[in-house]
Parts: structure tokens; C-alpha cells; sequence
């Protein structure tokens, strides 16, 4: 069975995370991908790791090897003029533009939607940008953090009332551009969904801060609607939802309707401190959380943590382990779901990658190539795709073009 | 001429709930499509029921900005399924919708009554999707998920902490707008893909297996190397500095609370830690030799988060900000509300949106983080009141008489 976006040809220029995971949720729905990197240093994501044995190599770049399946790989300077027609050449035939390429550095080499729509007025050309193409931070520089930061979401996690000098907390890995990313493929083949029904080209303007903004559940209205102001200290509204240590591993906690609590003292065995006032119900229980939690560590520490999850989730109480690396590795319903897959790349070797984030009844998702190696598919895109001649080609080489 | 946005003419039949499911909503709403939220006031969604709400008082389930801020430009069919007027109400919706949404654990769905089976036979080129917290099939399938128990389930946690402390969480139920997105991305492309085939399909999400793919550098540090990531805080392994550093508090106490204030400052190569050391302004920073290159600074980094520090500690944090971002390094506040709603940034680029709502009038509202030069998007309504729009779709829509109507509503049929 062929994927749901088999017809369509996507041309990506990215670097790190947002533009990349965006072609490549298209690319592992069946879309032919072209990625455009660098010449000599390619993509960033090649120096991230993890690597095989600690050793860095470009072509070893977990990073790297996960957001890129699926994908052709050719090298290209687009900042010379040389470089710069050939992209227009491969832009000409293709249904869709991706790139995270700067504000300030679409000006230097000239890369704007006007022009590219000259080239190809049918393109869709989508810009997955820090701040976005406008107003007054456009030009600023931002790293994954930076964006994570001024999205809003990360003053809501750290330390606690506990610790209200250790800093709010970055989530771990590369938040900001995964979310820049599927916010990006979203708006994008929603273009292409309506390309089918008006034959138009657009320009799709991702703005990776406002995709942050946008998931900021209910902390956001409290200023608009109480001038109450969210961030990582202050009391939870109600307890328990807390990760607490087993003897084996962390597990969380998650008491969030009464019948969920009553069932936790049930597989307690009903300690007698549970009929206090102080813990009545979830409100009080927050209030109260300082003694609470000395009680229910004292209980939780003497559990192993698969037990206590499977016995809450036999009485319908939604606790969950804090899963480690091994544990998701070794999880028998992923297993049997088949989550992880092995994915061979030539010099990186066979490892096992997360897999599939839907599963589709007619149009799978599917790896049909690894990542490729910087320039791997040079000769068969310029030379035999837009036939370019191998003089030509050598000559481009020489220039520090391809 | 702009073009109508590209979902128009697109009806989602919404049985979805909380966050996940009515985020992923929400960004077909934000997209074009027409969204009809089915709710019953014998058990409203947990989010009318929570803050925040004008004033701090729970006095109306129409009221919270949490509920109106994911359910903007969607449409409001109170049905209770107790009767069976009701249940065919929803068939009639069923067969008239492109799309039919559910984010219940695994098997409920089928035990109202509405699985995919039964509803393929009603509607055979419909594309339905679950987003369920575990999946469909496996042995957890039946286990229950609630929003801040996927991120821990997810990896997500053991990943991320202070360096020497327990795993921490994301600060807020990450896993389900995520969950959300990635579930209008599929739906989307299956749109395209019965555009071209004629055929509908069923798509199976597990909100966990969705977080999973945000964490690959966690995972493959395991399937290359064999060993569980240590938590570095806001470290970086290829950059120094990078974290977030303190900064003046709020000039003004809010609610009696000192509010801090923080910004990100991320350096990642040798010429950006120039261009900051030269902005702090410390005699002899920019040639200190213990930071002269990332694996210096890497090993000195305590004593340079100390100077950087003792730098922003003295400013407000815009000022940090904009006075870095001039001298070219990467620097952005650690934004809370307050902060945000006030961004000229974000205000210049009419990111905000504010409509009319019968319940608490008009409001600011986060809006959509794409632009489209010719299909515009636009939010179309404030969020619903609960069954704002049920006479509406039922004698428009659904071909019910206004007399059936009052029938309907007299059984308790549209409660």
C-alpha cells in the first residue's frame, strides 16, 4: 500500500529540528522529500549525537538519523548565485517548499515567496520561523531554548514551593522545534488539501513561538480573565498528581476525581489517616500536600512500581510509571504494538528509532529509506533529475557549490 | 482574492473532550472546518469546570477561559444519550460529517455505540480517528490516561531534571496538545487522500507512542550506547552558556505574590560567547581564558552561569533582552502570562484574538501560529455556551422540525 502523500514533491532546506520533523512526518506519510544541506558541513543535527560509541561522525548523528528518514539528501550552497539556480531549478518541479532558513538570512541570499512564486506559481512554500516573518523580534537570534522560554512554557516547570531558587526547568530534547515542526506540517498540507481544490501556490508562515503560546493550557487565560499570574511555584490547585519513589523507580501519581483517591486508599488498605479532615477531599488534600506526602511515601516506597500501576489501573485510577529508556525498550505493549523500529543506515549501523505516531488503516506510515549521507543523492538529482551535465557537475564541485 | 480557508466545507462530528481531542479540534476549526461539539449538560466537559473564570468564581460551567480557549470557532450540540432521540440525532450528524473524532480510552467509543464499524456502515467514505491514550490495541489498551501522567508514561520526565535530582515533569499535560496536533496532521492527510481515492479510513493514535516521537535523542542514546541519559538541568552538551538566568523581580507584587522573572541566554559557538562577554561589560571576560572555547566553558561552567548572573540579576528582563539580541546573542525571556498577553511582538502580529461571547464578553484569547497568504484563517466565533447551537444544527443541519425540537427538548433529550 503506497502513503497517504505518495504524489507529492517537497523540497527542504532545514537545519536542527523544526523544518526536518516537519518534512518528515510528510515523508514517512509517503511524500518524496528532497533535502538541500550545506556543502562539506551539512545540516547541524550531524554534530548532535547520540553517537554509536561515543565516537561524533556526521553520518552517525542519532539526531540526525531519526528527523531525516525518508528523505533524499543532496548538497548545495544556495548562498552563491550558481547554487542559488539550481535550487530554483529543483523548486520549479516540486509541490512544496520547506525551510527554517532566517529572517535575516533569507535577506542576505534573496530567498523570499515572491520569488520563489515566480518560479513555480503552484508552490506552496512553507517558512517555520523562531518569531516569524514579522514584527519587531523577526531578526532575532534563538536557539531551541529561547523559544521554549518565550513561548511561556517553561516558567510553569521547576523546582516548586520547595526550591524556588533553582531556575524554571527546560524540558528535555528540542521541544520548541519538534512543535514548530507539526504545527508547520499541519498548516502545510492543509495548503496542499486546498491546492487540490483551488490549483494555488501560498506561502504557509509558521511562527514556532506561536506555536508554543498556543499549548499553554489554562495558564494563559489566568491573566486575561484574574490577573493571576501561572508559573512553577505556588501550591497545586489539588493533590495527589505528584511523582513519587518505589523501591524500583519513580511512579506518578494521579488523583484527579474522588472516586480515583478513594480507590487508592482501597489499595492502601485503608490506612486509618485517610478518614482525616485535612484529607477530605482533593482541595484539602492540596493545602495539606506537606503531610500527606510524608504519609504516602512512606506507603509507595515499600512498592514496586509495575505492581502499584497495574493494581491502580485495575480500579480505573490513571497512575503511570516514570518510564525510563528501558523501560519504553522493554514495554510488552509496545512491543506488541510494534512501536520501535529497526532502521540499518550504512555507517551508523541497525538501532531500533520510535516509530509510527498513528497508525492508519489504508495508508501506512512507512520507512522505505534511512537518512541519507551528506550528498548521497547529488548525481541522481542534479545529474539525472535535472540533467546536469557531469562536466557541469564536477565544475560546481570545484566551486564548493555541491 | 483570497480563497476560503482550507478545510471550508469540511464538518467534524466531535464527541471529544478535556484537552487532547478538543486541541486537535480546535486546529481544524482554526483551519476552515465546520466543528460540532457534541456535549451534554448531565456531564459537561471537564474543562467548563475549571479555572480560570472572570473575577476567581465558579458561578457558570460557560465561564473558564480554559474551556473558551480550546474550543474557539467551534459549534455546541447538547445531546444526552440516555434517550434515543438523541442517539439519532448524533446518526443523523454522523452521516452528514467528514470526520468523526473521539479521544475516550480504547473500547468506550464502541460502547456507546458509535465504533468504527458501526459507523463506516452509516457513512462508508467517513475518516474517523481515536485519540486514545494508550492505543488500540496491546496489553495496557484498556488502561486509563490523564493528561500529567502521559508525560512521565512518555520518557519525557526521566529525561528532564536538575542535574543530582528526581525526574521533573513538563509543568503542564504536554502529551495532550501534542497528541492533539498530530492527530489534525493525520486527519488532514487522510482528507488527501480520499480526495484523490474517494476513500475514507480509520486512524489509530496512542497519545503515549505521539510523545515518544518527540524524544529520540533520549531513546537512540539507549539503543546506540546502551545507557539512561543523565538530566543535565538547562545544560547542553555542544553549547555554554545555555540556561536561564535570574533577572529583577516584577516591579509590582501581584496579589501580594513577588513574581521572579528569568531569561534564556544561549551561546553556541566562541563568537557569540564573545559578543556577550563584551555586552556584560566585565573587564577581561571577552580574552578569560577558563572560557575561551566550549570545552572550556563547559568545564568552568558553574563560574560562568555565576558572572552571567551577577550580570542580569541587576536589569528587568526585557531590558536583558533587548540589549542582548542587539549585541547578536540568543536571548529571550522566560515569558509568563502577564508577559505574553503584553508582547509587542505577538500584538503587532494580531496573534491575539478577541470575540464577542455571550458569557463573559470580549477576552484575549491566543490565536493560530500560522499565516496563509490565501486561504486566511481566521477564528470565527468565541467559544460556545453549552448548546449554543443546538436548535441551530438540528433544524438546520439535521432536518428537524421546530416542533420535534420542543419535543425533544421536553424529554430531557437535549439535556
Amino acid at each position: 500500500m503506497a502513503g497517504a502523500l505518495s504524489s507529492l514533491k517537497i523540497v527542504e532546506v532545514g537545519e536542527m529540528v523544526s523544518a526536518p520533523y516537519c518534512s518528515k512526518l510528510l515523508a514517512d506519510m509517503g511524500a518524496d522529500v528532497i533535502k538541500i544541506e550545506r556543502p562539506g558541513a551539512g545540516d547541524r543535527s550531524r554534530t548532535r549525537g547520540p553517537f554509536p560509541g561515543d565516537k561524533s561522525n556526521p553520518e552517525t548523528s542519532g539526531l540526525f538519523l531519526y528527523l531525516n528518514t525518508n528523505k533524499r539528501g543532496v548538497t548545495l550552497d544556495i548562498t552563491q548565485p550558481d547554487g542559488f539556480e539550481i535550487f530554483e531549478k529543483l523548486v520549479a518541479s516540486a509541490d512544496i517548499l520547506i525551510h527554517n532558513v532566517t529572517p535575516p538570512d533569507m535577506d542576505r541570499i534573496g530567498l523570499s515567496y515572491d520569488r520563489m512564486h515566480r518560479v513555480n506559481p503552484k508552490l506552496i512554500m512553507t517558512s517555520i520561523l523562531p518569531f516569524g516573518l514579522t514584527g519587531p523580534y523577526r531578526n532575532y537570534r534563538a536557539e531551541d531554548l529561547t523559544i521554549w522560554c518565550a513561548g511561556g512554557v517553561c516558567v510553569l516547570n521547576g523546582g516548586g514551593p520547595e526550591h524556588p531558587e533553582l531556575p524554571p526547568l527546560k524540558t528535555a530534547g528540542q521541544q520548541a522545534g519538534y512543535q514548530g515542526g507539526v504545527h508547520g506540517a499541519t498548516a502545510t498540507i492543509a495548503a496542499a488539501f486546498a491546492q487540490l481544490r483551488d490549483g494555488l501556490g501560498q506561502h504557509v508562515e509558521v511562527s514556532v513561538q506561536e506555536s508554543i503560546t498556543s499549548m499553554l493550557e489554562m495558564t494563559f487565560e489566568y491573566w486575561p480573565y484574574m490577573k493571576m499570574i501561572a508559573t512553577r511555584l505556588g501550591q497545586k490547585p489539588l493533590q495527589p498528581v505528584e511523582t513519587m519513589e518505589c523501591k524500583d523507580g519513580y511512579i506518578y501519581l494521579c488523583c484527579i476525581e474522588e472516586h480515583q483517591w478513594r480507590a487508592f486508599v482501597e489499595i492502601m488498605g485503608n490506612p486509618e489517616w485517610a478518614d482525616e479532615e485535612i484529607f477530605k477531599d482533593r482541595l484539602v488534600r492540596a493545602v495539606n500536600w506537606d503531610v500527606l506526602k510524608v504519609l504516602l511515601q512512606e506507603w509507595v516506597g515499600q512498592q514496586t512500581v509495575l505492581d502499584l500501576y497495574r493494581k491502580a489501573q485495575a480500579k480505573r485510577v490513571p497512575f503511570a510509571p516514570v518510564s525510563t529508556m528501558g523501560d519504553l525498550l522493554n514495554s510488552e505493549h509496545l512491543k506488541a504494538r510494534g512501536f520501535f523500529v529497526e532502521i540499518a543506515q550504512p555507517v551508523a549501523g541497525t538501532h531500533k528509532y520510535p516509530g509510527a505516531p498513528l497508525k492508519f488503516e489504508r495508508t501506512p506510515w512507512q520507512i522505505r529509506r534511512p537518512a541519507p549521507t551528506l550528498g548521497q543523492h547529488n548525481v541522481e538529482v542534479f545529474g539525472q533529475q535535472l540533467g546536469i551535465s557531469e562536466s557541469r557537475l564536477s565544475e560546481l564541485k570545484r566551486k564548493g557549490v555541491i | 482574492m483570497a480563497k476560503p480557508p482550507p478545510l471550508s466545507g469540511i464538518r467534524v462530528c466531535d464527541f471529544t473532550w478535556v484537552w487532547a481531542g478538543p486541541y486537535c479540534t480546535l486546529q481544524l476549526a482554526h483551519l476552515g472546518a465546520e466543528v460540532i461539539r457534541i456535549e451534554t449538560k448531565t456531564r459537561p466537559c471537564v474543562t467548563r469546570m475549571l479555572p480560570p473564570w472572570p473575577d476567581g468564581k465558579f458561578d457558570s460551567i460557560d465561564k473558564s477561559g480554559y474551556f473558551n480557549q480550546y474550543n474557539q470557532g467551534k459549534k455546541s450540540l447538547s445531546l444526552n444519550f440516555k434517550h434515543p432521540e438523541a442517539r439519532d440525532a448524533a446518526w443523523r450528524l454522523i452521516k452528514q460529517s467528514d470526520i468523526v473524532i473521539n479521544n475516550f480510552a480504547s473500547g468506550v467509543i464502541e460502547k456507546m455505540g458509535f465504533g468504527y464499524e458501526a459507523v463506516k456502515k452509516a457513512n462508508p467514505k467517513v475518516i474517523m480517528i481515536s485519540l486514545s491514550g494508550y492505543g488500540d490495541t496491546g496489553p495496557y489498551s484498556k488502561y486509563v490516561a490523564y493528561g500529567p501522567a502521559q508525560v512521565p508514561l512518555s520518557g519525557l520526565s526521566a529525561l528532564t531534571g536538575y542535574k543530582g535530582f528526581p525526574p521533573m515533569h513538563a509543568g503542564f499535560s504536554y502529551a495532550d496538545p501534542n497528541a492533539g496536533v498530530h492527530g489534525a496532521f493525520a486527519l488532514i492527510c487522510a482528507l488527501f487522500h480520499r480526495a484523490k481515492t474517494g476513500e475514507g479510513q480509520y486512524i489509530d493514535m496512542s497519545q503515549w507512542e505521539c510523545a515518544m516521537d518527540l524524544l529520540a535523542e533520549g531513546i537512540l542514546e539507549y539503543t546506540m550506547n546502551d545507557r539512561e541519559p543523565e538530566r543535565v538541568g538547562n545544560r547542553d552538551p555542544h553549547m555554554a552558556p545555555h540556561g536561564i538566568f535570574k533577572c529583577l523581580d516584577l516591579s509590582e507584587k501581584i496579589l501580594d505574590v513577588t513574581i521572579d522573572q528569568w531569561v534564556s541566554i544561549v551561546c553556541a559557538d566562541d563568537a557569540e560567547w564573545e559578543r556577550l562577554a563584551r555586552a556584560i561589560g566585565k573587564p577581561g571576560l571577552p580574552t578569560d581564558a577558563r572560557f575561551k572555547n566550549l570545552a572550556a566553558r563547559k568545564q568552568n561552567e558553574d563560574a560562568l552561569e555565576a558572572i552571567i548572573t551577577e550580570w542580569t540579576s541587576q536589569r528587568r528582563v526585557a531590558d536583558v533582552v533587548t540589549e542582548l539580541q542587539n549585541a547578536g546573542v540568543a536571548a529571550g525571556a522566560c515569558a509568563d502570562s502577564k508577559y505574553i498577553s503584553e508582547d509587542p511582538h505577538l500584538t503587532e502580529r494580531d496573534y491575539f484574538v478577541y470575540r464577542e461571547h455571550p458569557a463573559v464578553g470580549k477576552r484575549q484569547h491566543c490565536g493560530m501560529p500560522w499565516r496563509m497568504s490565501e486561504t486566511v484563517c481566521e477564528v470565527k466565533a468565541a467559544a460556545p455556551v453549552l448548546g449554543q447551537h443546538t436548535d441551530e444544527v438540528l433544524t438546520g443541519l439535521l432536518g428537524y422540525s421546530k416542533a420535534e425540537v420542543e419535543k425533544m427538548r421536553a424529554d430531557g433529550a437535549l439535556d
